[in-house]
């Protein structure tokens, strides 16, 4: 026993050296990368202001305020106490702001997620079970795809229209028709990522891990949701990041062509709308369309910088630090 | 490769059908057709319920389908409303060329269309040419010039375009061009329309309505393409086979054109291939702003009266062109990347 | 990482440059200097007529008038249409057999004198009409205008081979006769009062398209039907470029003498905004439908703006079914406590800059409105007053009148356009004001107009109270808006009294007027229909909604009528 003890004592251990910095895990590695990017930290900046402005503006006016219509104001220029000007029934610009950027904000965010459900879905069915299934899916998603998304936009945002009441939620009533524009920006944009998240579960899942769980008897939806998606995180997170961006974007384009958000509920786009109606607006009102285009300019923006940050961090190809 | 492009063609049809049944089932809950064609009031109840039966809406949604695809000229219709069929169709369906009549002006629907194509072709042939070379000059400056002053200003200024929706380009381009200018008393250019009809349709007056259309969607799509061949061309231009051309002392200029450029050509093609097709619908948004008469503005003029031959038509000419770029963007691939191999 | 930041900071000017647009932008003035051209809602007939031309001699060039349309025609055959940028053209190339000036009194264009009792036109049971042509008229290619051609109308309208627009109101006649080529007999089924605002818009050459019908089996394809290139009009068709414009030219054939002005263009751009700047650029020397915020600029680009009323009136319709509809609304004092509420006048003023009034009745502003009808005041208290008296208080506190446990919360629903959107949301906030909360709904047009087949959701009952621009058969009042019959069900899905109104007393009315050829009876009648809906508020009249005519400087001698605007239009000059 002594012997043994001793023998054991006398192995050399290795020492912490404390000039050896530890080994860094992805994530850390991603940010490190990420931070690195200087527009993408101007972008997420710029976001987390934009999101202030919109959500945590509305503790300061309220939305009866936003709504307040007052004719006789109509049409103002910037002035101290219309600091954005008025609209044409008097309201305030910089209050329809703050509550069109929270819906603008919330329809960009929940049309993401409906996309990527969606995407990810059908992308993963297709992708691991192969065959049939693949072939039908796949079959599918090209002619949804072929059909340009504004079209499509069009075609359903009539086929939706007025048929979905108003909501209340939280207090606070939509008009039904911001539930349409999120599902028509969701179902009409999925199919990029549908493809991107078959391609990667197609080779995935001939790995050996997938293998050895699927040896072990583990179920199907744990292997798919558990094990590979976990793995491809890096696209989808630059794909939905990315979507948000094409979400507002699309929101502002149909809301122009009058078939978006319905009034009196605002959003940047459908201020836009109002103000390009007609030539007098365009010309004698410019801050009418300047302010609502500049925020969608600025959180489009914020948003690109910062996907092509994460782009850049996750992009497997480049490992230095 | 034969074989290749047949399988393609085969696997297209089904393709296409599947497009057709559901955009038609989209097309019926649009709206009623007779709803505006009262003019400025609601029309009649009595015209309403002959108009149904005259122009075929009264059926049922899979046999108006079944109308439209292969014609009604096989069986007969009932036109005075007593219930007997009696006057045979006169419909020979798309199967057969036939593409209808447009419920808003009686036209044979390929005719509404082929009188609006030529504009949209115009507007959009000119649009490709400025971006491609746009995006050639400005990629292939900022690639070789990485890290300058001005690849840094062109690519600030991409990323502000590229975030911009197209109709904020154009207002603000018609706010400045077309209504400044012309207030500030400089030579302004014309806000809309293809050209003055005092003038006529000349190819100066058509060239200078053009400038702000092509100007506002050049120049979003400009953003995105120039830095897609800039990071097509640096990854060239740090290729072992450059350096080597570089040694052996060959000009600069003649390793970018005859070496780097050919290989930013397929980038260009993917430009081209993909994009065109969409463009035959018309820059919808574009072409309301700008009052041009093409494509875009024909189908949302017909959506909203709700016409379906019409808007069918565009749809399916659309799908058909997008499956067709595809094939031939596919094989411009493989001709022009020999590494590449279809089975 | 000087190179990131250089970006960066580019990008924030290029943003900050949007900024200063925005914010440095100098506003016109958005009051507008109240102009001479009329503001005051016109009783018809006070369109703006100015001083007869300067006499100039004929110069070499042609005088081309330039109109600017915001809405392409979608054919030109009278019987396909119901377009008004369409139908509002006949006057130009086309003919009626008779039309209306800007007082909206008939004026016999085709026949020698409109037919009457006393004339013998009327037979004294009112259902046979007899019209006596002119002997003098001629198609533009020379050929002989007569009664055959006006009986070929009539058999293309009724034919069912023809997807016509409307065949109305042909439908009510039981037979036509032509016994010489100056004279038609028609007879309707029963006496037809309307008559005289409805019949003979737009004659078909036979010569030209009975060949047609008969090689085709219809005429629903006809080239002539997109290319008129024969008309009985001041001008003749010459061109049209689908998406750009259209050309008439001088008719020299014209039996009234040939027109002043050359040729008129039309010019098709597909917006306000184009139609603005156009006209204010003198590109365009007449535009139409041109919204209120646009007067201003204009008249300040000397451009003269006529409004001239065509029985279009802007207002709310109550849904007033008894099982179907909200409670409140069945009793006529919280109908009127709305029109207390509203502030309309206000809404003309600042919405409309002025520009038009507020409507009592649809009939406003023409002999069919009982002269004593005031519109309804703006009292909120009054409104509150009248609610509380029918019973509807707020019992619970929420701000929201409520009674027998059903609260006041209603729909209110129109179309997609601004300035109706605006009315919404200026409504909305008076409304609240009395304890009344409406939610908002809007519906694309096509959508909106959708009948109860189909779908609509005004046809349907979706909405309590649906707003939309509103008219009679101008210049005739009749319409079947307010019968029991017109009430959309399973059973009649075309239906077009979608308030589901049903007042018998009204209904024996609109009955009878339809059958009294006698003007006067007929007024009288209109006079208690007119009172009925007002006392009822069956309807509540936001503003009258007049046409506007936009006629540039280069245009004199110009009159404009309601129901067919260019009914002088060979008389108009032009000095450029």
């Amino acid at each position: 026993m002594d012997s043994t003890t001793q023998a054991v004592a006398a192995i050399p251990r290795l020492v912490a050296d404390e000039l050896e910095a530890p080994p860094l895990t992805l994530r850390q590695l991603t940010w490190r990368r990420f931070r690195r990017h200087k527009m993408a930290l101007f972008g997420v900046v710029m976001l987390v202001m934009l999101f202030v402005y919109a959500f945590g503006g509305a503790l300061f006016v309220s939305e009866a305020e936003a709504n307040y219509t007052q004719t006789a104001a109509r049409l103002r220029a910037p002035s101290a106490a219309h600091p954005f000007g008025t609209d044409t029934v008097g309201r305030d610009i910089l209050k329809r702001t703050i509550y069109g950027g929270q819906i603008s904000l919330l329809i960009g965010l929940i049309a993401m997620l409906v996309e990527l459900v969606a995407g990810i879905l059908i992308g993963a069915v297709a992708g691991y079970y192969g065959g049939k299934p693949d072939s039908l899916l796949m079959r599918f998603t090209e002619a949804a795809f072929v059909i340009p998304q504004i079209f499509l936009l069009i075609v359903m945002a009539k086929f939706f229209g007025g048929k979905i009441p108003n909501l209340t939620v939280f207090g606070r009533s939509f008009s039904g028709s911001v539930v349409v524009v999120i599902l028509i920006i969701g179902l009409t944009s999925w199919m990029y990522l549908a493809r991107i998240v078959r391609a990667e579960f197609i080779s995935l899942k001939e790995r050996e891990f997938i293998l050895a769980a699927r040896a072990t008897g583990t179920p199907a939806l744990q292997i798919i949701f558990g094990h590979i998606l976990p793995n491809c995180m890096a696209p989808i997170i630059v794909s939905a990041t990315l979507a948000v961006a094409a979400a507002i974007l699309a929101e502002s384009y149909i809301s122009f062509l009058g078939l978006g958000v319905q009034a009196p509920t605002a959003t940047w786009g459908n201020m836009l709308q109002a103000a390009s109606s007609d030539f007098s607006k365009i010309q004698n009102a410019p801050w009418f369309w300047a302010f609502p285009g500049l925020f969608i300019v600025l959180t489009v923006l914020s948003i690109n910088f910062v996907g092509d940050g994460l782009r850049d961090a996750l992009d497997p190809r480049s490992r230095a630090v | 490769m034969g074989r290749y492009i047949a399988r393609r063609l085969l696997q297209a049809i089904p393709l296409l059908f599947i497009i057709s049944i559901g955009l038609f089932v989209l097309m019926q809950n649009l709206g009623d057709p007779l709803a505006t064609m009262g003019g400025r009031m609601p029309t009649r109840s009595a015209d309403r319920e002959r108009l149904k039966r005259q122009l075929g809406l009264d059926k049922p949604v899979l046999v108006q389908y079944l109308y439209w695809l292969i014609g009604n000229n096989w069986t007969e219709t009932d036109l005075d409303g007593d219930g007997i069929a009696e006057t045979p169709g006169t419909r020979k369906g798309v199967l057969r060329g036939d593409f209808g009549i447009s419920l808003v002006n009686r036209k044979p629907v390929l005719q509404v269309i082929g009188e609006r194509l030529p504009a949209t072709l115009l507007l959009m042939g000119a649009y490709e040419i400025v971006v491609i070379v746009g995006a050639l000059v400005v990629g292939i400056y900022s690639a070789v010039r990485q890290y300058s002053a001005l690849d840094h200003a062109v690519t600030g200024i991409s990323f502000v375009l590229y975030s911009m929706p197209i109709f904020f380009i154009g207002l603000l381009s018609i706010y400045v061009f077309a209504v400044s200018f012309q207030r500030w008393g400089l030579p302004s250019l014309p806000p809309n329309g293809m050209f003055d009809p005092q003038v006529g349709k000349t190819p100066s007056q058509v060239a200078l309505h053009m400038i702000l259309p092509v100007l506002s969607l050049a120049l979003i799509s400009l953003a995105g393409y120039s830095r897609y061949i800039r990071s097509t061309m640096l990854e060239v231009l740090h290729q072992d086979y450059i350096r080597t051309a570089k040694s052996k002392g060959l000009e600069r200029r003649y390793i970018l054109l005859v070496h780097a450029l050919k290989n930013a050509a397929l980038p260009i093609v993917t430009i081209v291939g993909l994009d065109l097709p969409t463009l035959l619908g018309g820059a919808i948004v574009t072409e309301r702003i700008f009052a041009w008469p093409g494509m875009g503005r024909l189908f949302l003029d017909h959506v909203e009266r709700v016409d379906v031959a019409v808007v069918m038509a565009i749809l399916m000419l659309v799908s058909v062109a997008v499956i067709v770029f595809q094939l031939l963007t596919d094989i411009a691939y493989a001709w022009l990347d020999p590494r590449i191999r279809y089975d | 990482m000087k190179k990131t930041w250089f970006s960066t900071v580019l990008a924030l000017a290029v943003i900050a440059a949007l900024l200063l647009t925005a914010c440095g932008a100098t506003p016109e003035p958005t009051q507008p200097p109240v102009a001479a051209a009329t503001n005051t809602p016109p009783p018809v007939a006070a369109a703006t007529n100015t001083p007869p031309p300067v006499d100039t001699p004929v110069p070499p060039e042609p005088k081309i008038a330039t109109f600017i349309w915001t809405q392409e025609f979608d054919t030109l055959n009278p019987l396909y249409t119901n377009m008004w940028f369409s139908s509002i053209t006949q006057q130009l190339w086309n003919c009626w057999a008779w039309d209306f000036d800007e007082a909206a009194n008939p004026r016999p264009v085709l026949v020698k004198e409109l037919p009457s009792v006393a004339n013998g036109g009327i037979s004294a049971d009112g259902k046979t009409l007899t019209l006596k042509l002119r002997d003098d008229l001629v198609w533009s290619d020379g050929t002989l205008l007569t009664s055959a051609d006006l009986l070929f109308t009539y058999e293309m309208t009724v034919n069912p081979k023809n997807a016509v627009a409307s065949t109305a109101p042909y439908d009510q006649l039981e037979k036509v006769e032509a016994p010489d080529p100056q004279t038609l007999v028609m007879t309707f089924k029963e006496a037809y009062a309307p008559w005289v605002g409805t019949l003979w818009h737009g004659i078909l050459p036979a010569h030209i398209l009975k060949p047609v019908f008969e090689k085709d089996g219809t005429i629903d394809q006809a080239e002539w039907n997109l290319a008129p290139k024969v008309g009985c009009g001041p001008y003749v068709f010459q061109g049209w470029e689908s998406g750009s414009f259209a050309r008439f030219v001088a008719n020299d054939k014209y039996w009234l003498g040939k027109p002043k002005i050359d040729e008129i263009f039309f010019r098709f751009v597909p917006d306000d905004a184009s139609q603005v700047a156009a006209l204010q650029t003198g590109d365009g020397d007449l535009g139409t439908f041109i919204s209120y915020a646009d007067i201003p600029t204009l008249q300040s680009a000397n451009v003269t703006m006529i409004t001239v009323f065509s029985g279009y009136a802007e207002g709310i319709y109550f849904y007033v079914d008894p099982q179907k509809g909200h409670p409140a609304l069945q009793d006529q004092r919280v109908r009127k406590a709305f029109a207390l509420a509203i502030d309309r006048a206000a809404l003309c003023k600042d919405l409309l800059l002025g520009m038009t009034a507020p409507a009592a009745t649809d009939w406003d502003n023409t002999p069919w409105n009982d002269p004593t009808i005031q519109p309804y005041p703006y009292d909120p208290e009054g409104a509150k007053a009248l609610l509380d008296e029918a019973g509807w208080v707020d019992s619970n506190s929420d701000g929201v009148r409520d009674k027998d446990g059903v609260e006041l919360v209603l729909d209110y629903g129109t179309t997609t356009r601004e300035i109706r959107k605006d009315t919404q949301a200026v409504v909305q906030q008076q409304l609240a004001a009395v304890g009344i909360k409406v939610n908002l709904l809007n519906a694309e047009s096509d959508l909106f107009f959708s009948s109860y087949g189909e779908g609509g959701p005004a046809a349907k009952g979706e909405y309590d109270i649906f707003e939309y621009s509103t008219a009679f058969h101008f210049p005739d009042p009749d319409t079947a808006d307010w019968l029991c019959s017109e009430i959309p069900s399973d059973e009649k899905p075309d239906g077009t009294n979608w308030a589901a109104n049903c007042d018998t007393e009204l209904d024996a009315l609109f009955a009878q007027q339809r059958t009294q050829v006698d003007i006067s009876q007929r007024l009288d009648t209109f006079h208690q229909i007119t009172k009925m809906i007002f006392d009822k508020v069956y309807w509540l009249g936001y503003w009258q909604d007049p046409d506007i005519w936009a006629i540039g400087p280069t245009l004199s001698n110009v009159k404009i009528s309601g129901a067919t605007p260019f009914f002088n239009i060979s008389e108009w000059e032009l000095t450029k």
